[in-house]
């Protein structure tokens, strides 16, 4: 069972210094369950990653927090240490070096350190970490280019987003809550109301 | 395998997958949960053949004799002089948790045969500047507050009188894997009365604590309490960063905050004389620490070494009565004359309890 009481303690924690660190954490989507999260880190400035936002996917684990909380991107991300394609991220406090002295805030804050100091030479992603050690300068430009189009989308302000897609002509309501189940990411959004 | 959860049964499939790929891409198949997963299997096997702490009935230390039979001379000679001055020994599960486990027990037990109502109040203050210690730190409240409570109930439990007294065998009991069924009713009754600084909503909150107990769960009383240890190590250690930081730097190259952070703060890292030194000044306790190894003097002749770690009052606070009376006693005699509150014996990689005649 999950010290849900402590993950309380925590979200609150967390989300009341949002403005410095940048750092929130949320129910994941439509979901009620504390067991399953959305953190949110930016993107390191000077670093291929600033100017992205970008999305981890947090469930707890039954033995939470004795057990390290999972944690993967759901926004893709182009680095050594997260695999490029299913977004896991390799990273000791996620696994042996996790402790009850940690929390998701400070786990997520490790999540951004290794995005600004990446670790090739312990990859995820093998591949990724390849093109690092050889070719740094393509890295950089790829990993630009995927924070660019994947983690961008979602630095547009939400009454931004709102506005546009009313504009489309879909009622309001409908797009804040379209936007609301996407997590705030308009292509998919769009995709959802034309479907629908 | 078809029991396993959902995670497990995808890094499966990605196993399975990788055959075919290329030696790069099988790194990419080793998922965090997958590697986890088998730790907690290599612990479980662990379990089995040794529970938290050991039997009720202390081992004679004939059977350590046993076990290094046709192992080295010095063993067995130095097996033979602790046969003189010890009666027994009790062994704690090899999980890391080794060192942690067998203070817990040992204090534990050791409050629950003196009855010492002095010594629990005097650990209850140092317990109590610990908590601040964290505090000014900048840990988190919520992340250390449960263990804290958790084991100054320990302590009120092991003291008799009250209704929530315990017994030896229920000590040892808690110590070990299964949980006392009726254990949870009077800890959400009682925590509050006495741990007055704990908020009225927090006790629901133990409600969670009261689950480890009580399931299957390897989280029991015992993890907590020593994750409790954890915390006061980690506090002591970096409040005085200054003072352990040549030692950590001579045990691993790391800083004192990465040190505590890889090898004091996660469950199951193993301890040194770094954590033991906190531990023992954190909390004003004496540890005597028995060493059984294939060490001897060039002499010839076999002696068994030992290292005592007294506390440093000025940082932990009160020492136990016994102990300050014993440094009154002996003039400026010193640490010599403390008598140690624990007695631990240590085999490279392994600590368990001893108990002198």
């Amino acid at each position: 069972m999950v010290d849900f009481a402590r993950v309380q303690k925590e979200l609150q924690e967390c989300n009341k210094d949002i403005d410095v660190s940048g750092i929130s954490i949320k129910l994941k989507g439509d979901s009620n369950s504390l067991t399953h999260l959305t953190g949110t880190i930016p993107g390191p400035l000077a670093t291929p990653y600033e100017g992205g936002n970008f999305n981890i996917d947090i469930v707890l684990p039954d033995g939470y927090p004795f057990e390290p909380p999972r944690m993967q991107f759901a926004t893709k991300v182009w680095h050594p240490n997260i695999s490029s394609q299913s977004g896991a991220i390799c990273l000791d406090i996620l696994k042996d070096q996790w402790s009850p002295a940690l929390t998701l805030k400070t786990a997520l804050l490790s999540v951004q350190a290794l995005l600004s100091a990446p670790e090739p030479d312990d990859p995820q992603d093998a591949v990724v970490a390849q093109q690092y050690l050889r070719d740094y300068q393509t890295f950089a430009a790829t990993a630009r280019y995927w924070t660019e189009t994947f983690a961008r989308t979602s630095t547009l302000g939400i009454e931004d987003k709102v506005k546009k897609l009313v504009e489309m002509g879909f009622p309001e309501a409908l797009v804040r809550s379209t936007l609301e189940s996407v997590g705030g990411d308009e292509n998919m959004a769009l995709e959802k109301l034309c479907s629908g | 395998m078809q029991n396993q959860d959902g995670l497990l049964a995808d890094a499966e499939v990605e196993g399975i997958s990788s055959t075919q790929a290329s030696n790069v891409d099988d790194w990419e198949n080793f998922r965090d949960d997958a590697i986890m997963q088998q730790q907690s299997s290599i612990w479980a096997e662990e379990a089995e053949k040794i529970p938290f702490v050991g039997d009720k009935a202390r081992e004679p230390l004939s059977s350590l004799a046993a076990e290094y039979q046709s192992g080295s001379p010095i063993l067995l000679e130095k097996i033979k002089l602790l046969t003189e001055e010890f009666a027994a020994i009790r062994r704690t599960r090899g999980d890391g948790n080794c060192f942690f486990r067998s203070f817990m027990f040992s204090y534990l037990e050791r409050i629950l045969e003196s009855q010492d109502q002095e010594e629990v109040h005097r650990i209850t203050g140092n317990v109590e500047n610990c908590r601040r210690t964290l505090q000014s730190l900048g840990y988190a409240d919520f992340t250390f507050e449960d263990f804290f409570a958790l084991f100054l109930e320990q302590l009120e439990s092991v003291l008799q009188g009250n209704k929530e007294s315990i017994s030896h065998d229920e000590l040892i009991q808690r110590s070990r894997d299964q949980s006392v069924s009726d254990y949870s009713e009077w800890h959400i009754t009682h925590v509050s009365t006495y741990v007055t600084w704990m908020r009225k909503e927090d006790v629901k909150h133990m409600k969670f604590l009261c689950a480890a107990f009580l399931s299957a769960s390897p989280y029991n009383v015992s993890c907590l309490v020593v994750m409790f240890f954890r915390f006061v190590t980690s506090g002591e250690i970096r409040k005085r960063s200054e003072f352990f930081e040549p030692f950590i730097l001579g045990l691993t190259n790391a800083t004192v905050e990465q040190f505590c952070k890889s090898s004091v703060e996660p469950m199951g890292e193993e301890s040194d004389h770094v954590h033991i030194t906190a531990l023992s000044d954190a909390l004003g306790v004496p540890i005597r620490v028995v060493y059984l190894d294939r060490s001897s003097c060039d002499a010839g002749g076999v002696s068994v070494n030992h290292h005592d770690f007294i506390p440093n009052p000025p940082s932990g606070g009160d020492l136990p009565l016994a102990a300050a009376t014993a440094t009154a006693a002996g003039g400026s005699g010193g640490s010599e004359t403390i008598k140690p509150f624990i007695t631990l014996l240590y085999r490279p990689g392994h600590y368990d309890i001893l108990y002198p005649k």
